[in-house]
């Protein structure tokens, strides 16, 4: 494997979904790469497709999709070219997910270690029952789960949220991926249940050589963990970049607008918003997406759809009046 | 382990006290039945001595609460009186032709589930294949013709028409073959209507739990098909599955009634309509009294596999 090449490379990813309203275009055309032992964070309203995004990465589609195109290359291959088979041979093996909802995540009839004895009985086919145990244990004391032993043999409702969150990301880290995905990992969970988890990631980083992508809809979060930023808008990447970069110097009005939300929220203590009507994805795409809500907007944005252009180094923005507006 | 002792106590007590109703029930009922209960059991050509030495050996001559005591006092030592015409322990007439109906219930509960379940693994994972919607179709037309017409069109058919079967009777004493044989026909009857409820039931439990987070999880994690129909997505939808058996044991020993009747095989069914037809109260009475039994242990056994199946259950000590 080429190491200079980036560990996933999206290309074009279009999903289209049937709908009784029509088509609903849920990806309008995502690009993305990024490389080895990176934290992606994606952020943007809740309806942006950030969860369709990483199902596209697992491929685990709901079943009324009607089109889905362009490329997801891992290490130079095309998940979407993959058989079946050959795609679930990925999963739990290079690919590990953690899911929004713990309360939901556990089969609630069976226990903690059956849980994790079967994921790493798929993993690693040659593992005895008191392997995968041992491991086990020491994995959930490493995501800071005392009393592992007691603790691997209860049941889920027996553990609070925190915990079942923590024992999903032991399941994700037990089969050694070399991707892990996040969705919103920390939205389920309280404020100071929140801080614990992200703290975890944090310290994860250490130990963990794979790449994360982890989504959320809280900034602050995100520039807290993550090396790179990819703000998500409508079905559409309008920003990425380093974190840092796009937080200090951000190209496009809508992560420009997301932050003074988040400044805001921090402030007023109230969720603020931005104005404006949440694109729907039945939408034609045959102008700027935000243009219905950009405080910058003129005849331009509404000329024909805006592209990723790179505008520093790593860092690309998806508007046409960047320059003018956030010099 | 505490809390699955307390839970097996309170149900074992629940249990308890609906067998104590049933006997009270059964009680009032046999005071209330119009008529003097000797007349009506002895008929008008008994001898009017003969008729007083009834009522005393009866004890019916006592004040009611008096034999109330009696009567439950008896049924807890597993004495039901005795039968008027053969003058018969009730207990042993009944414990000659239960195994019957126990053989004829569990083999159809058996072959219903044998075949209901995995029907409604494969409809539920299949969806819109031809078998689901064969399915669909024949369990509905299966469910909703009675189990004793089924066993008249199997016993016109295979028995008397193809005669490929023994039938009528439970066989030759001692004489395995025969009577498996003629246990196959009624068992069919029995269990048709029952493999296609079943494995309605299956498939729509287990069509709700494949939509459910845990079973995603289970997908994103490249665990087999088979390991996630079979053991995470069968042991949830067992639950609703477990619940609609135990109240339908009630309606299948109904069935049973009938298909014994259809098949003249001795059982429960028979003794029962004989005891009708001959106006047998005490040997009525204790075969009712037995299916009370014989359905709420039943159910008892029902919600002791719920807890064994789901933790939940077992933490809160009742449902
Ligand atoms: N199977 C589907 N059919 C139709 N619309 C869908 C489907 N899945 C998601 N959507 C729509 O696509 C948009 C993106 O959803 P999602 O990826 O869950 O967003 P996010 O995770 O950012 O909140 C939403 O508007 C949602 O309603
Ligand atoms: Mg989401």
């Amino acid at each position: 494997m080429n190491p200079d090449l980036p560990m996933i490379t999206i290309r074009n990813l279009k999903l289209d979904a049937r709908t009784e309203h029509g088509p609903a275009h849920i990806l309008r055309g995502i690009d993305l790469e990024f490389g080895r032992g990176r934290i992606v964070g994606v952020v943007g309203e809740s309806g942006s497709g950030k969860s369709t995004l990483v199902s596209c990465l697992l491929r685990l589609l709901p079943s009324n999709i009607e089109r889905l195109e362009g490329e997801i290359l891992f290490d130079g291959i095309d998940l979407l070219k993959l058989s079946p088979s050959d795609m679930n041979d990925w999963r739990g093996r290079k690919i590990a997910m953690v899911f929004q909802d713990p309360m939901t995540a556990l089969n609630p009839l069976f226990t903690i270690n059956t849980h994790l004895r079967d994921v790493l009985k798929r993993r690693f086919p040659q593992i005895s029952a008191r392997e995968a145990r041992e491991r086990s244990l020491a994995m959930l004391t490493k995501v800071g789960i005392s009393d592992a032993s007691v603790r691997l043999d209860a049941y889920p409702h027996q553990l609070s949220g925190g915990m079942r969150q923590r024992i999903v990301i032991a399941m994700a880290l037990l089969v050694e991926p070399d991707l892990l995905l996040a969705d919103e990992p920390t939205t389920a969970l309280d404020a100071t249940v929140e801080a614990q988890i992200v703290d975890l990631f944090d310290q994860l980083r250490q130990d963990f050589s794979g790449s994360i992508v982890f989504i959320s809809h809280h900034l602050g979060l995100v520039a807290e963990l993550c090396d790179d930023l990819c703000v998500m808008y409508g079905g559409t990447i309008v920003e990425t970049g380093p974190v840092a970069e796009v937080l200090a110097r951000p190209r496009h009005p809508y992560t420009r607008a997301l932050l003074d939300c988040e400044i805001e929220d921090d402030h007023g203590g109230r969720l603020a918003t931005i104005p404006g009507e949440v694109p729907s994805a039945t939408w034609a795409m045959d102008a700027c997406i935000f243009a219905s809500r950009c405080a910058h907007v003129a005849d331009i944005c509404r000329r024909g759809p805006t592209v990723l252009e790179t505008v520093a180094i790593g860092h690309k923005a998806a508007c046409k009046r960047s320059r003018e507006v956030l010099p | 382990m505490r809390e699955t002792l307390r839970y097996v106590a309170s149900r074992l007590a629940t249990t308890f006290l609906i067998v104590l109703g049933a006997m009270i029930l059964l009680f009032a009922l046999s005071a209330l039945v119009p008529g003097d209960p000797a007349t009506a059991l002895l008929g008008p050509a008994a001898t009017p001595e003969y008729v007083q030495r009834f009522i005393q050996e009866m004890g019916l001559d006592q004040p009611w609460y008096r034999r109330l005591f009696s009567f439950m006092g008896n049924v807890f030592v597993g004495n039901l009186g005795t039968d008027v015409l053969s003058g018969q322990p009730v207990t042993r007439i009944i414990a000659n032709v239960l195994p019957y109906t126990f053989i004829l219930t569990f083999s159809s509960i058996g072959l219903a589930v044998a075949f209901g379940v995995p029907l409604g693994c494969y409809a539920a994972t299949h969806r819109g294949s031809l078998l689901d919607h064969l399915l669909a179709f024949v369990s509905v037309a299966f469910i909703a013709i009675p189990s004793f017409v089924i066993a008249i069109f199997l016993l016109l058919i295979f028995a008397i028409w193809l005669d490929w079967l023994p039938v009528m009777g439970a066989g030759e004493a001692g004489n395995w073959f025969d009577q498996a044989q003629r246990l196959i026909l009624p068992t069919i009857a029995l269990s048709v209507g029952w493999i296609g409820f079943i494995a309605r039931l299956v498939r729509s439990s287990m069509l709700e739990t494949m939509g459910e987070n845990f079973i995603r999880l289970s997908r994103a994690y490249g665990l087999s098909n088979r390991l996630i129909t079979y053991k995470y997505a069968l042991k949830n939808a067992c639950i609703p599955t477990l619940a609609v058996l135990g109240m339908g044991v009630g309606r299948l020993l109904g069935g049973a009634v009938l298909v014994e009747i259809v098949f003249s095989r001795p059982g429960l069914g028979r003794l029962m309509f004989d005891a009708i037809s001959t106006r047998n109260f005490p040997v009525l009475q204790g075969t009712v009294l037995v299916v009370v039994l014989i359905f709420v242990l039943t159910n008892l056994l029902v919600d002791l596999s719920y807890a064994a199946i789901d933790p939940r259950i077992r933490r809160q000590g009742s449902r």
